[in-house]
């Protein structure tokens, strides 16, 4: 049950440049997890030492960001398509 | 080349249009064409202020002093980006605060201390009292492992154009 994980540009140092890589996992959860195991370097950039998805990163299943979903228990099925993007954010100093 | 001049009067035009809430957005351009091919400019939605209502506690701040690209933009950037597309500048516009590269810009530009984005320049634009007053530039030093400010060169569109010429979405 192979679902697709696009990498973006920041995390492609972790990934030996791949763009995208094929994972078998029955949810968000699995699927980091073995992602972590096989790109070690992602250990940390993705999640915490606790295992939440850090704030500033965004996981999407189908384009659904998994918070509005069941966050890293959402269920996934062949062919789907997971995303992990890195926030665009910042803004002034705090007034 | 930063950005065309068509592209910077449409950043200031959008920043001053969304004033008091800060503004951001990306422009695209293909890798192999930076000097001149074609260019992509994509304002995006800031969705600071719905974070803040969902969670304050984790966004304290709102629009006027923060902004987070919306959900939708990050994806279809990334959509561009597989298709060969690079994100060549990311901006956004500070509210009656100055054009300068804050703390919060730099830590949410950083990976694990690595640049998010290393070829790309960060561009803020100061709006003063609705107007945009200034805007800056600033790019990773891979050698002081810092942001430094690089000087804003607007070229003309002519001069950036390619076969298909710069182009909004």
């Amino acid at each position: 049950m192979a679902v697709s994980v696009y990498i973006p540009t920041p995390f492609r140092r972790a990934t030996g440049n791949q763009d995208r890589v094929e994972v078998e996992a029955p949810d968000v959860k699995t699927l980091l997890d073995a992602l972590e195991r096989r790109f070690e370097g992602l250990r940390g950039l993705i999640r915490d030492e606790v295992g939440e998805v850090h704030h500033h990163v965004n996981v999407y299943v189908n384009g659904e960001e998994i918070s509005r979903l069941q966050g890293q228990a959402t269920a996934l099925k062949a062919g789907d398509e997971v995303s992990i993007i890195p926030a665009l954010a910042g803004g002034a100093a705090a007034a | 080349m930063i950005l065309t001049e068509t592209e910077l009067a449409a950043i200031r035009e959008q920043a001053e249009a969304e004033y008091p809430a800060e503004c951001c957005g990306v422009v695209l351009v293909r890798p192999d064409a930076v000097a001149g091919g074609r260019r992509r400019l994509r304002p995006c939605r800031n969705i600071q202020d719905e974070l803040h209502a969902k969670d304050p506690a984790r966004f304290p701040r709102d629009v006027r002093t923060a902004y987070y690209m919306a959900h939708e933009d990050l994806i279809e950037i990334s959509r561009q980006e597989a298709q060969g597309w690079a994100v060549h500048v990311i901006y956004h516009s500070h509210v009656d605060a100055g054009a300068y590269f804050s703390e919060t810009d730099r830590r949410n530009a950083l990976v694990d201390g690595q640049p998010a984005y290393p070829g790309a320049t960060y561009l803020v634009v100061g709006v003063a009292g609705g107007r945009a007053a200034e805007a800056r530039a600033f790019r990773w030093d891979a050698d002081r492992r810092e942001f430094v400010e690089v000087p804003l060169v607007a070229a003309s569109p002519a001069a950036a154009a390619g076969p298909n010429g710069p182009e909004t979405r």
